[in-house]
């Protein structure tokens, strides 16, 4: 079995609870191709995770979801990404309103340079218009929900920027889901938060996955065990294995899952 | 053995440390010189016309008059002109290159830009009076000088001889000098932004103008008003270019296009045929300067304080 060409394996969730599939999906950086005919169901609600190792694509993958690529010329997907049955990466989507409803949370904490209630505030202000007591209820409700509430609640128009970095993330969960997106992807959201500021932003996924579909790509396998429901794992820019975590981490059906699950590479 | 006796002294620290105190030392004693000079210097002009000399608008070398306020204001109105004039394009500027323009483009045009920054002030002083000043004259003064009423607010506003040389085209050259700088400086603010923030307001669904607007330039503001308050001094400093163009009348400015001075200017072309209360005067003028430019650092670092994110 040579390095690029090895098998794949996917075991998709029941065809109608289905909320966004990539089919046959490339990636290319100008000329270099990093995603090769990707194919990964995901299923509504619920935590879908990626793993594999470092430039194994899956950051990659992440970033064609909501076309956050398109921000950089020269990098461009082919194949479908059908959110909801349409395929975004046709010509005619409208990227903002795609980017409405599928919401993103990066490595670094980026809380935008104003208050905690304004960035909160600030991508429901772009689309609809709310009286101060309806905007007060929204970023009250999307607070709660990032469990950032408590803590900031006596001090909201403090700069977003004076939180702590575990706070500052969850704010940023906060700002993502207070416009209301059917997916949130999150890029190592934890990767530079310490441990305690990591289970609380655990705790924040597992009570958003109710009516939420999380995608979140992590180098953690234990974090992926703990919080997904369906596990992908990529390497060379390739989904080696996809199917149910639990599956996947206990009897993972391709031999490259279990050596990178077991240690032995990676 | 303990660490400390591992490593050897460094006999190197201590004279560093003296080095490092001597240049800031120096630096303070020169700043201090230049007031006690100035002072010094100035004393028999301020001691003769008070308070009067900020306020007064005659400058009279025959009859030994001098008031500065005439200078005073086109200063300021030159320095404001020119900032309002520079600051837009330069956001633009700073913007199309960091967001919009091609890599392939965006690096020979920010060269070009520093290169025009590192033009000296008389080359664009000469381009301004030989070149600049008559075709604004015929092209922009002339016809709106015969088709405005001359006692209306704008025909007031505007009116002036028609030679180019005045307040506006002088502010015009100091927007063209002060733009490429603040340009390339407010590029590099741009530039310092981590991509994840800008990635971050797109992944909301901001539309290019929104996130540039509501998150890359609030991002930045600390940032600008430093460099739009340094821009600022510059203008109000700035002699060799203005004293070309600006006309070097000493009358208070009563119309955009009527010819002015500001202190500088008044300075630079005075300074050789001075001598008793004049010199002092022009002395006084250089320490006003100072004050002006002085107070306008002191907005700048309680604007800054006051910015809360």
């Amino acid at each position: 079995m040579s390095d690029t060409d090895f098998q794949s394996v996917i075991t998709p969730p029941p065809a109608d609870q289905l909320v966004l599939e990539t089919r046959n999906l490339n990636f290319y950086y100008g000329s270099n191709q990093s995603l090769f005919g990707v194919s990964m169901p995901v299923k509504r609600n619920g935590i879908t995770a990626l793993i594999g190792p470092s430039g194994c694509g899956k950051s990659t993958l992440l970033r064609t979801m909501n076309r956050i690529y398109d921000l950089y010329p020269g990098q461009r997907a082919e194949g479908e990404i059908l959110v909801d049955g349409e395929n975004i990466l046709g010509p005619k989507v409208d990227v903002t309103a795609l980017r409405a409803r599928v919401g993103m949370v990066f490595q670094k904490p980026t809380p935008f340079p104003m208050s905690i209630y304004d960035n909160v505030a600030f991508g429901v202000k772009l689309y609809h218009k709310k009286s101060k007591s309806q905007m007060d209820e929204v970023v009250e409700k999307a607070l709660r929900r990032a469990a950032l509430w408590d803590e900031v609640k006596d001090k909201l128009q403090k700069s977003g920027l004076s939180l702590s970095g575990g706070q500052q993330q969850r704010l940023c969960v906060a700002r993502g889901i207070a416009v209301e997106p059917e997916i949130l992807l999150l890029d190592e959201p934890a990767s530079a938060l310490d441990p305690i500021s990591t289970a609380k932003l655990e705790d924040t996924l597992e009570e958003l996955k109710r009516d939420l579909t999380i995608i979140i790509v992590t180098h953690n396998l234990q974090q992926a065990a703990r919080l997904s429901d369906y596990t992908g794992f990529m390497y060379l820019g390739k989904m080696v294995e996809y199917g149910p975590t639990e599956e996947l981490f206990v009897k993972p059906k391709v031999e490259r899952t279990s050596d990178y699950i077991g240690g032995r590479f990676g | 053995m303990s660490l400390q006796s591992a490593r050897h002294p460094d006999p190197v620290d201590p004279i560093f440390r003296g080095l490092a105190f001597a240049a800031a030392t120096t630096l303070l004693l020169t700043l201090g010189g230049l007031i006690v000079a100035l002072m010094i210097g100035g004393w028999p002009a301020i001691s003769k016309f008070g308070f009067g000399f900020l306020t007064s608008s005659t400058w009279n070398p025959v009859t030994e008059v001098y008031g500065a306020a005439g200078p005073i204001v086109g200063t300021l109105i030159t320095a404001v002109l020119s900032l309002a004039i520079a600051l837009p394009i330069a956001v633009c500027v700073s913007v199309f290159l960091t967001q919009y323009c091609p890599k392939a483009i965006a690096q020979p045009v920010s060269t070009a830009i520093e290169l025009l920054a590192g033009i000296p002030s008389i080359v664009y002083g000469m381009w301004g009076l030989f070149v600049f000043a008559p075709w604004f004259a015929r092209t922009v003064q002339l016809p709106i000088l015969t088709s405005l009423d001359p006692e209306s607010f704008w025909g007031k506003l505007l009116a002036g001889v028609p030679n180019g040389a005045n307040i506006f085209t002088a502010s015009i050259v100091l927007a063209i000098m002060i733009l490429p700088y603040m340009s390339a400086v407010f590029r590099e603010l741009f530039r310092s932004i981590p991509p994840q923030v800008r990635e971050a307001a797109f992944g909301l669904g901001c539309t290019s103008y929104e996130v540039v607007g509501s998150v890359l330039i609030p991002y930045v503001k600390k940032g600008m008003i430093g460099v739009v308050m340094l821009g600022f001094g510059r203008a109000l400093g700035e002699t060799m270019a203005v004293t070309f163009i600006i006309g070097n009348s000493h009358r208070f400015p009563d119309s955009l296009f009527a010819s002015g001075s500001t202190l500088a200017s008044t300075i630079a072309n005075e300074f050789n045929e001075a001598s008793g209360v004049h010199l002092a005067s022009l002395i006084a003028l250089g320490l006003v300067l100072f004050l002006i430019t002085f107070t306008v650092l002191a907005i700048a670092r309680a604007l800054l304080s006051s910015q809360r994110y």
